[in-house]
């Protein structure tokens, strides 16, 4: 049989079980079967084998037993009446001393009650178009691509900086086809406490 | 067709009167018996069954459907027997039970009670009740919630554990000591020696 460590099972320090893999409290628990597939399998099987624990499960099994035979009481023939009479008398309380807040609060709800309604079927209408109209689903493709489209384009002459009306001129200028070009060398940026330190 | 308890509340929270009526013919009895169990006062089960009810229609329209309506209801029936059990202990109440002396034979208390126009199966029937009752009240508060909530109103660990406000480990081992302790208690009231094993 298989040996479990004593931290596995923490509470069987009082257990007189000699293999001690099962704690008391999941005895109850077997009987109650509130317990995962696996360990009730576990127990089943260890209770085969140790008598104290088979013991022991048997005899909460009779107090559970015992106890359920108990007897119900039967609720008297006017409870349920009594219940709505006061369910109603607390409703008609309620209506009399309800606040100047919640009466302006339950008119606002009944004078526009439609507009909930109507925002509702608006919401539906909505959602249906957006998850079923395929008419719907392209027209957001296609402009999702579009936008997408115009985001990345870019002309190929416009790549360096250079207009197509200002190449074309240059070519009208001097037929050599000369291209001037003006470099512009940006200083690096001045890191102006360590040149401080330097020069000091 | 069947209708949840969770979908009832919501046509209550609505306003539907029938459907908190039905809810109530579902849970009259399991709840009258559980307060009863609680408390050992039927009188006041009652009362507090009624109040339980009426708490719940009154924040109906606060229901949320994803959590259980079974759970909701016997929360707010356990923090009504807390308080009544707290208010008794204020107020010193002495019930007829309070009267018999550590040791005494229930048996002979409980002829004490109304016994006088049952016929002898029904005494004894009685007699057994008595003695079961008078072995929970014995319990520690915790313990007999947890006991009585699974032992006769057939909730899960979970829910139990989630009207205690603690983990289902816990819920495990106050039902395991609860049901040691009711051995020990029905045993020392002589009762089922034959059901219940002799050696604790």
């Amino acid at each position: 049989m298989k040996k479990y460590k004593a931290t596995e099972f923490p509470y069987t320090r009082g257990s007189e079980c000699e293999a001690q893999i099962v704690s008391p409290d999941e005895l109850s628990a077997y009987i109650d079967k509130e317990l995962p597939v696996w360990k009730r399998h576990l127990i089943r099987h260890h209770l085969k084998q140790c008598v104290f624990c088979s013991n022991q499960v048997r005899s909460l099994q009779r107090t559970d037993n015992f106890l359920r035979h108990g007897g119900e009481i039967e609720v008297s023939d006017g409870f349920l009446s009594s219940v709505m009479t006061r369910v109603s008398d607390a409703k008609e309380y309620e209506k009399k001393h309800a606040s100047l807040w919640s009466r302006a609060t339950q008119f606002i709800e009944a004078s526009f009650g439609w507009v909930q309604h109507a925002s509702t079927l608006a919401y539906k209408l909505r959602y249906n178009i957006r998850t079923r109209s395929p008419i719907y689903i392209f027209v957001l493709t296609f402009a999702v691509f579009t936008m997408v489209g115009a985001t990345l384009y870019q002309p190929s002459n416009d790549r360096f900086g250079q207009s197509v009306h200002a190449l074309k001129k240059s070519y009208e200028l001097d037929g050599e086809k000369l291209i001037s070009f003006e470099v512009i060398q940006h200083e690096p940026p001045k890191r102006l406490l360590t040149t401080y330190l330097r020069r000091k | 067709m069947f209708v949840s308890d969770e979908d009832l509340m919501v046509k209550c929270g609505k306003g539907d009167m029938s459907a908190f009526e039905l809810l109530v013919r579902r849970y009259q009895n399991p709840l009258i018996n559980y307060i009863h169990r609680s408390i050992d006062d039927y009188q006041r089960a009652e009362d507090l069954s009624q109040e339980t009810f009426l708490r719940v229609f009154k924040s109906a329209n606060r229901y949320e459907p994803t959590a259980s309506f079974k759970s909701w209801l016997y929360t707010i029936a356990t923090n009504l027997c807390r308080n009544e059990i707290r208010n008794r202990t204020r107020r010193n109440t002495c019930f007829l039970e309070d009267l018999v002396e550590e040791g005494e034979d229930i048996y002979h208390a409980d002829i004490m009670r109304d016994t006088r126009y049952l016929p002898d199966v029904l005494l004894e029937k009685k007699e057994q009740r008595q003695i079961i009752r008078k072995a929970l009240a014995q319990l520690p508060e915790n313990q007999r919630v947890a006991l009585t909530l699974v032992t006769y109103q057939d909730l899960r660990y979970e829910e139990v554990a989630e009207i205690l406000g603690c983990s289902i480990g816990a819920v495990k081992a106050l039902i395991h000591r609860a049901r040691q302790k009711m051995r020990k208690l029905l045993i020392k009231a002589g009762i089922g020696k034959e059901s219940i094993d002799e050696k604790i």
